[in-house]
């Protein structure tokens, strides 16, 4: 991270910009939530997607990501894979493996 | 024995080694919550009730996201200042960043404390009532004259400890009871301790393994419990969690629910819900929701002509789950616009002013299918809501002691090694950072969305 003088005053200001601009977009997440979209899914697709953009600014200026060691992105390139398993691992809760499709249908 | 590259980078990694620990840590950090926030979407995509959106209260978790943002970045600051030998800023900055973990945990526990007091009755039709109790939730057995006690020569998962499980729920003086043989006692562990090892002895001449003994009380005895207290309860009997069981009297078994909301979200024909018969909220409440949800379902159809209304979770909230903030139904000529401001009403009982200002109903016990504060308990909303808030907050008591830490107790390295806590600041502020973080998506899922 920097180290002179100059570049840390430069930081400060970019911090405090990033901290309004974070402020902003919460506000924005609270409004989008008020927003009637087609479905209720859209609304968590846009929260969603605000979200994410803030947690961007947090990890690659705050958490200085934007230019750290290769050996920190290769841990959180491992990180990110199996964290992104987790999240589609309810695709499984959509079909049972143990019974045929129309095991259900021929109960009605 | 010096722990090596603190200040500068080691030459492999490229960076001191505090950092790749750090990384490494919140790598680990990262599938933690990972985890749970699969088991989020888990118990969402496979909630069989309506998932609650806006429920929590939104302007206190707003109030926390931005708290949580202005502490990100006054620890940044701290380190910013400190890197420039800035000291007196880097102290104000990071006393600024603990403070602002303390006020996010103080309004965290008034949220959780809201919650603690706030129940939901489910009726057997599926109605949901939601409110407080102004006088809690207590079974009363009364005229009850004889306790009939089972002792077990084994250790055994039910056997008759009346000091701890009958006594505390008898209501008035210490009572007296006439043992089977005629003694007039005062219950108590000594004279228990005796009663026990007789009717053993009496059991093991007979070849059993449990005895059986019977006390007369000399006055009726009233007895009030929580249904979670006491095992089980007949019009006729008590019997509490040791197995020991009262003969008597139910007196009362009613629940009386300052009602401050009534969903009926899951109720095929919500006109028809219990909560409208005249032992509840009656006709006049019947009419007010009735105006209500025709009101939202107007203005839907007006709004989103082409839209399904089924699918919208908003508007099935705002026209089946009626919110009362008065104690008296609105009267007819505030048709309208009076009625639309109460379904639009947030943090439905959170709000502990509006005591007093709710319909008071007493349910019959018959009726009701399930009753829980809003706790694990209620549903799965509620059990992952405090899981996860539950964590984060541990997360940010954790990183706010490690940050006072550095401010209070580090000045011997502030003065010989300022670049060394410089670094120690910033592995800090990275956990912090994550702590901030995870609550950019938790707010969204929990209170928005």
């Amino acid at each position: 991270m920097a180290d002179s003088t100059e570049e840390i005053h430069k930081a400060i200001k970019r911090i405090k910009l990033i901290g309004w601009v974070l402020a902003v977009f919460t506000v924005i997440t609270v409004g989008l939530s008020y927003v009637e979209l087609p479905t209720h899914t859209m609304n968590i697709v846009v929260g969603m997607i605000v979200a994410a953009f803030k947690a961007a600014l947090v990890a690659l200026i705050f958490m200085h990501l934007n230019h750290e060691s290769p050996l920190i992105y290769k841990i959180l390139a491992f990180t990110t894979a199996f964290a992104l398993a987790l999240f589609v691992l309810f695709v499984f809760s959509a079909s049972d493996p143990l019974v045929f499709d129309s095991f259900y249908e021929s109960n009605k | 024995m010096d722990i090596p590259y603190t200040v500068t980078a080691r030459p492999d990694t490229g960076l001191y080694n505090a950092k790749v620990g750090i990384w490494l840590f919140l790598a680990s950090e990262v599938m933690l919550f990972g985890g749970l926030f699969s088991s989020y979407i888990f118990l969402r995509v496979g909630a069989d009730y309506h998932w609650p959106v806006h429920e929590l209260d939104v302007r206190l978790g707003f109030v926390n996201t931005l708290v949580l943002i202005f502490s990100s970045v006054t620890v940044l600051l701290a380190w910013a200042n400190l890197k420039l030998r800035n000291i007196g800023k880097f102290k104000l900055y990071m006393l600024l960043t603990v403070l602002c973990a303390m006020t996010f945990m103080v309004i965290k526990s008034f949220e959780y404390r809201a919650k603690f007091s706030h129940y939901a009755v489910k009726l057997t039709d599926g109605t949901f009532l939601t409110g407080h109790l102004p006088h809690g939730y207590e079974i009363k057995f009364g005229e009850a004259t004889q306790l009939s006690f089972t002792v077990q020569s084994e250790t055994a998962a039910i056997d008759a400890d009346p000091d701890g499980y009958v006594l505390p729920f008898i209501q008035g003086d210490t009572p007296k009871f006439k043992t089977e043989s005629g003694n007039e006692i005062i219950l108590d562990k000594s004279t228990f301790k005796d009663l026990r090892s007789a009717s053993l002895e009496a059991a093991k001449a007979a070849g059993k393994n449990s005895g059986s003994f019977k006390l007369v009380a000399a006055s009726p005895l009233t007895f009030q419990a929580k249904p979670s207290q006491i095992l089980g309860y007949t019009a006729t009997t008590m019997t509490f969690r040791d197995g020991t069981v009262a003969q008597g009297k139910l007196l009362d078994d009613k629940m009386t629910l300052e009602v401050d909301g009534v969903d009926t979200r899951s109720v095929p024909d919500a006109e028809k819900s219990i909560a409208w018969g005249t032992q509840y909220l009656g006709d006049g409440w019947k009419k007010a929701f009735i105006t209500n949800r025709d009101h939202a379902k107007k203005e839907f159809e007006e709004k989103y002509p082409t839209r399904d209304p089924q699918k919208s979770a908003t508007h099935q909230k705002e026209a089946f789950y009626l919110k009362i903030k008065s104690s008296t139904p609105p009267s007819g000529e505030e048709h309208g616009d009076g009625h639309k401001a109460e379904a639009k009403a947030e943090g439905h009982g959170d709000d502990h002013s509006a005591h007093g200002h709710h319909p008071e109903v007493v349910l019959d016990k018959k009726d009701i299918a399930f009753y829980s504060n809003y706790t694990p308990k209620l549903n799965t909303y509620y059990a992952i809501y405090f899981t996860l808030t539950g964590l984060h907050g541990l997360h940010v008591v954790a990183g706010a002691l490690v940050l006072t830490y550095f401010l209070l107790f580090d000045g011997k390295m502030l003065r010989n090694d300022p670049e060394r806590l410089a670094n120690r600041v910033e592995v800090g502020g990275l956990f912090w950072h994550f702590v901030d973080l995870v609550w950019i998506f938790l707010f969204p899922l929990l209170y928005l969305l």
